[in-house]
């Protein structure tokens, strides 16, 4: 195996030479404060039409006088599929099938995302139906009844009946004490059920205008053509207001916070030690990024391979860092395997953690660290709906639509010095929630 | 060397070309159909059997791998998960690589490699495609199947187990294939704690030696390579895997569908949502004349948002998130249609009832133009779409060599959907839709479910989760505040007709006809009990006199058959001692007794009161209206064994103003016997001698 010696040897010195295709675009503004990034791509007949509006679970609905309602931004994202003054009750998904289109939409805690995939013939059409949306969509009672069930379906489908299901929403309101982000993004089902058309009306209002999202079109376009359809269409809906939000800033947490949440639908229990961490647009949130990779990315990463390979104490290990706006969410999370108990992974962990504090990790493993990062940049734009998503991202949430080709530079420059700043700075015992997710006893 | 020929393909869409004004009050035309064509990918093939497809696509400088073993469905039976835990030991290091290297040399590439049972992928950035491709062959070829690595990756499998035992979804998906295939048939199978803890290392090697084999392997690899490099590179890491011996595989048929749609239950107490499945078993291929019609008529059933089933039950009703039906396409002739949903609990009946509204719609009536052609739009489309994938063009060209398809398959495909009429879609929809034959199986929460659903009207047949027929199961309700064993037992005294009445009871002597399951003669029998706890049970056979006695005279006892006769053990007696034969209810004092639930029994509900004498349970059920004894169930361990006896109460009559139960079935083990009492005499004909 002398052979592959040499070549491995030969990769170490390869260096940064492979680049991802660049992504072009043309951005500008309709007059009503529409901003609109166009991304041409003809190598398949496809085009992506997406809209992003700035409104997501943080985003309450109702009045302070008559209560909150939280999940307004998630269910506006299924009554908006409801119709348009000019497309009726149920035709939505009829439209997009009879074109041959795919569309979805979803919803984070920050925004809310609509899309199309067409044929590229059918351009028009997603335009006319993401502006018909942004015009004047039909928000009746009607609407809000049917919906109100099938959200309440989903959150049964997705939390409640589903193993491990709870674990967000028990983070959000034990790691968020005054942020919005403390309630779940689905939202209380009472909430939902005592608000008023009123209060949609009034929310759509304020949130769902050309001021507050960005356009997207990408694909199979003759930019000019596709700049004169998109000032057609969206240049008539009017401009509101300014949002201004003033969410209260979490003071920092100095105490370790314990908390226990149980589950009807499992049998092994999870320890999920979580860190509020800065916002995603923070250089620190790129760092840590790069923690969670060292910690958990690929059977090499310290922790799977001590605790789940080694010392075989885990069935899983995870480290993510979970993005949002105003705060990140970095959690280390382990199922036991047999009789191990959480406390023993919980410190399993945290002797990596300080091991990282304590010391430098390898140049090796900083090197493998860059080549994952690059990897993953390679592969984030291979798909033109992708592409699309990450634009209207970077634009809106970043503040940075280069974002999209310079992302990369931004974990080029990071040393190992900041690696281990980053661990000392963020990831202490004391900065965080350490929450035990137990199985729950049969009522029976 | 020419890799590409490509085929313009007619696409069906509506093509009128734009108008220069916008009207937003119609919905804009489409513009000229886009031209597509379709690539095919280079192919060579090694001696060894392995073929090889390339689709270079130079967009991105990235490579993937894709190796696919094409080994026909086996049975893995009482060693179920061997192919799972050789798919997870596989990828872990070579015979010359230790794992710990080997697996970092993948992330320090930023790579990824993963293993099957029968199938690896690789991708790595193109800078890296000839170490990732050796990596994953070298890995393919001489993996390192270690006996640690195979204990962990068993311990893995069976606490994995656990993580999805109480998963709505995973139950039903089990049960599904189970109850639809059969357990014996690959897809019906499934793995369990114990099949796992069968499983050895040499049977992991041994399905590595049988099944991981090139003979009928095939190779993808897309991406930024150029086709004689890749070329070269294959055939250097590759050349060495030996040819497997030819396997002899006999799949089983299906079970047959059943006689009749019936409801299989299975209960689990923690679902929110019901899992709904109305299937049965189809034969479809893809080389099928069906296969486009069966497509369509699929699409406008449950393919999409747009469909009958999830307009109906999300959109209309709102009882789900989502409703969605499919069609099964298998080479070996099993598959299954199936329309499946998650509702909510209340709403359970009514979704079954709709679904199979909507199934006998698509059967029953012609679909309407408008639907047919909105359906092909969307087959058409998601035919465009995929093109943006260069993974499509070897999926396709690999379809064709799996399935035996015409080499036009896909250039005539639109062709074919487009010539699919009304009239197809229901000649398929009642060949491959049933509804007369279905199996709805409903996995959800009984005691919320159960009544409703025996309201459809439609048998209901109950299964436990890893799909073994059970009886209906009983449920168990919350206790209202207040109640207690004390009140319920309380209740009873008064609903008998209070404690001064009972107490004058001092003898019973109850007469009955008795018949036992499977026993043809007609038995009577008497029965006679007096305070403090004495028993006398003779029973008789018509004209052979007494067959059969118990005593028991508040000292010694014994039972006697046919002649012979069994005195009591020291156990027996010490048990009879401690109770009361005639309402020992007057005699529990608070500490013996603890109310557990509130159960149905046919259909009305129990408070369950566990009783605890002498360190033996037993378990007293009380009608929550009437306050009456409805159950004793009774647990005796004899030589070793369990048994449970349950006594049903019933048709309470008063005499003396003490009320009487007229009806009593007991359960023993296999025994069923039932008493139909004919007279109760309270205080007379009773005598001390009748219990010796």
């Amino acid at each position: 195996m002398k052979k592959s010696l040499f070549s491995l040897a030969a990769l170490l010195l390869a260096g940064f030479t492979a680049t991802a295709q660049e992504v072009e675009f043309e951005e500008f503004d309709l007059d009503n404060g529409l901003h609109v990034i166009l991304h041409q791509d003809n190598t398949a007949p496809v085009v992506t039409i997406g809209v992003m509006y700035d409104v997501g679970g943080k985003d309450l609905g109702g009045k302070d006088e008559t209560g909150r309602r939280t999940g307004f931004a998630h269910f506006f994202e299924h009554l908006l599929f409801e119709g348009t003054e000019n497309i009726g009750r149920g035709e939505w998904f009829e439209i997009v099938s009879s074109n041959g289109g795919s569309n979805n939409a979803n919803t984070t805690q920050d925004r809310t995302y609509y899309y199309e995939i067409f044929p590229s013939n059918s351009l028009e059409v997603g335009l006319w139906m993401e502006s018909e949306r942004m015009l004047h969509p039909v928000i009746d009672q009607v609407g809000v009844d049917t919906q109100n069930e099938v959200v309440k379906e989903e959150k049964r489908l997705r939390y409640d009946n589903s193993p491990y299901g709870g674990i967000l929403g028990a983070i959000g309101e034990n790691l968020f004490k005054v942020h919005p982000y403390k309630y779940k993004n689905i939202g209380e089902m009472e909430d939902l059920d005592a608000s008023t058309l009123e209060e949609f009306n009034s929310y759509f209002k304020k949130y769902y205008v050309p001021n507050n999202a960005v356009l997207v079109v990408a694909g199979d376009i003759n930019t000019s053509d596709a700049k004169k359809l998109v000032s057609d269409y969206f240049n008539d809906i009017p401009k509101g207001e300014n949002i201004t939000r003033n969410f209260t800033k979490e003071t920092p947490i100095t105490e370790s916070i314990e908390a226990n949440y149980y589950d009807n639908n499992i049998q092994i229990p999870a320890v999920i030690a979580t860190y509020r961490t800065p916002g995603f647009k923070e250089r620190d949130a790129y760092v840590l990024d790069m923690i969670s990779s060292y910690l958990s990315g690929g059977k090499s990463s310290v922790l799977y391979k001590k605790i789940v390979d080694e010392q075989k104490q885990a069935l899983q290990v995870q480290a993510v860092n979970i993005g949002q706006v105003d705060y990140n969410v970095f959690a280390l999370f382990a199922l036991p395997l047999g009789d191990v108990s959480l406390d023993t992974l919980l410190e399993e962990m945290d002797e990596e953690v300080l091991k990282m504090q304590t010391e430098l990790i390898s140049e090796r493993d900083f090197q493998k660290l860059q080549n994952q990062f690059e990897n993953q940049f390679v592969n984030s734009n291979s798909s033109i709906s992708g592409i699309a998503n990450s634009l209207a991202n970077y634009y809106l949430l970043y503040d940075d639509v280069n974002l999209i080709n310079n992302e990369i530079n931004i974990y080029r420059s990071i040393t190992r010095e900041d690696i281990q700043a980053a661990a000392k700075k963020y990831l202490n015992p004391n900065q965080r929630l350490v929450l035990d997710y137990l199985p729950k006893k049969d009522d029976n | 060397m020419k890799t590409k020929i490509t085929a313009l393909i007619a696409l069906f869409l509506l093509s009128i070309s734009a108008t220069a004004q916008i009207d937003r009050s119609k919905q804009p035309k489409p513009g000229p159909a886009p031209k597509i064509t379709l690539e095919v990918p280079g192919e060579f093939q090694l001696k060894n059997g392995l073929k090889v497809l390339i689709v270079e696509n130079h967009k991105l400088p990235r490579v993937s791998y894709s190796l696919r073993i094409d080994n026909k469905p086996n049975v893995e039976g009482n060693i179920a998960g061997v192919s799972g835990i050789l798919g997870a030991m596989l990828g872990n290091g070579t015979t010359s690589i230790s794992k710990d290297i080997f697996n970092e040399e993948i992330d320090f590439l930023g790579a990824r490699l993963s293993f099957g049972s029968s199938s690896a992928y690789a991708s790595s950035l193109s800078k890296y495609s000839e170490r990732i491709l050796e990596l994953m062959a070298d890995a393919a070829i001489n993996p390192l199947l270690t006996e640690e690595e195979f204990q962990k990756e068993k311990d893995k499998a069976l606490e994995s187990i656990k993580i999805e035992a109480k998963s709505v979804d995973a139950v039903a998906g089990r049960v599904g294939g189970a109850l639809s295939y059969g357990v014996k048939h690959p897809y019906g199978e499934f793995i369990t704690e114990e099949t796992l803890k069968n499983i050895t290392l040499d049977n992991v090697r041994a399905y590595y030696q049988k099944y991981f084999n090139p003979n009928n392997a095939y190779l993808v690899v897309v991406g930024d390579v150029d086709f004689r490099t890749v070329e070269k590179q294959v055939k250097k890491y590759f050349k060495n895997w030996e040819k497997g011996a030819d396997i002899e595989t006999v799949i089983p048929q299906p079970i047959n569908n059943v006689q009749y749609t019936q409801i299989n239950f299975v209960d689990m107490p923690n679902a929110v949502q019901s899992n709904i499945s109305v299937t049965s078993n189809v034969k479809l291929k893809m080389n099928d004349p069906d296969y486009h019609a069966v497509l369509i008529a699929n699409k406008i059933l449950g393919g999409g948002f747009s469909s009958y089933l999830n307009m109906n039950l999300r959109e209309e009703h709102g009882y789900t998130y989502g409703a969605r039906s499919s069609v099964g396409i298998d080479r070996y002739g099993a598959s299954r249609f199936n329309a499946s949903t998650a509702v909510r609990n209340m709403v359970t009946d009514s979704s079954v009832v709709e679904s199979l509204k909507e199934i006998n719609r698509i059967k029953n009536e012609l679909v309407s133009a408008e639907d047919l052609k909105n359906a092909k739009a969307k087959y058409v489309g998601d035919f465009v779409l995929a093109l943006e994938r260069p993974q499509t063009i070897s999926e396709y060209a690999l379809n064709i060599k799996l399935n035996d398809l015409p080499k036009d398959f896909y250039t005539t495909y639109l062709q074919k959907i487009n010539n699919v009429t009304a009239e197809d879609v229901q000649r398929v929809a009642k060949k491959y839709f049933t509804s007369e034959n279905a199996r709805v199986i409903v996995v959800g929460k009984g005691s919320d479910v159960i009544s409703n659903l025996e309201k459809t009207g439609i048998p209901i047949k109950y299964f436990d989760q890893y799909a073994n027929p059970t009886d209906k199961p009983v449920f168990s309700k919350p206790i209202p505040e207040g109640v207690t064993a004390q009140t319920v037992i309380g209740n009873y005294i008064k609903a008998i007709g209070g404690k001064e009445n009972a107490a004058t009871v001092k003898s019973t002597f109850t007469t009955a006809n008795v018949s036992i399951q499977g026993v043809p003669v007609t038995l009577s029998a008497e029965l006679k009990m007096m305070t403090p706890n004495k028993e006398s049970m003779e029973m008789s056979a018509e004209g052979m006199g007494v067959i059969m006695k118990q005593k028991w005279n508040g000292e010694t006892g014994y039972a006697e058959q046919q002649g012979m006769k069994k005195p009591m053990t020291e156990e027996e007696i010490a048990e009879k001692k401690a109770s009361n034969s005639l309402f020992p209810e007057l005699y529990y004092d608070v500490s013996q007794t603890s109310l557990e639930s509130i159960v149905d029994i046919d259909g009305a509900e129990n408070y369950k009161v566990k009783v605890t004498k002498n360190d033996k349970e037993s378990f007293r059920y009380y009608n929550v209206e009437t306050g009456l004894l409805t159950r004793v169930e009774k647990t005796d361990s004899a030589q070793g064994q369990e048994m449970t006896s349950i006594v049903d109460y019933g048709k309470y009559s008063p005499v003396n103003g003490v009320q009487f139960p007229y009806s009593l079935n007991i359960k023993a083990g296999p025994q069923v016997i039932s008493m139909n009492i004919t007279n109760v005499k309270v205080n007379e004909g009773v005598v001390e001698a009748d219990f010796n």
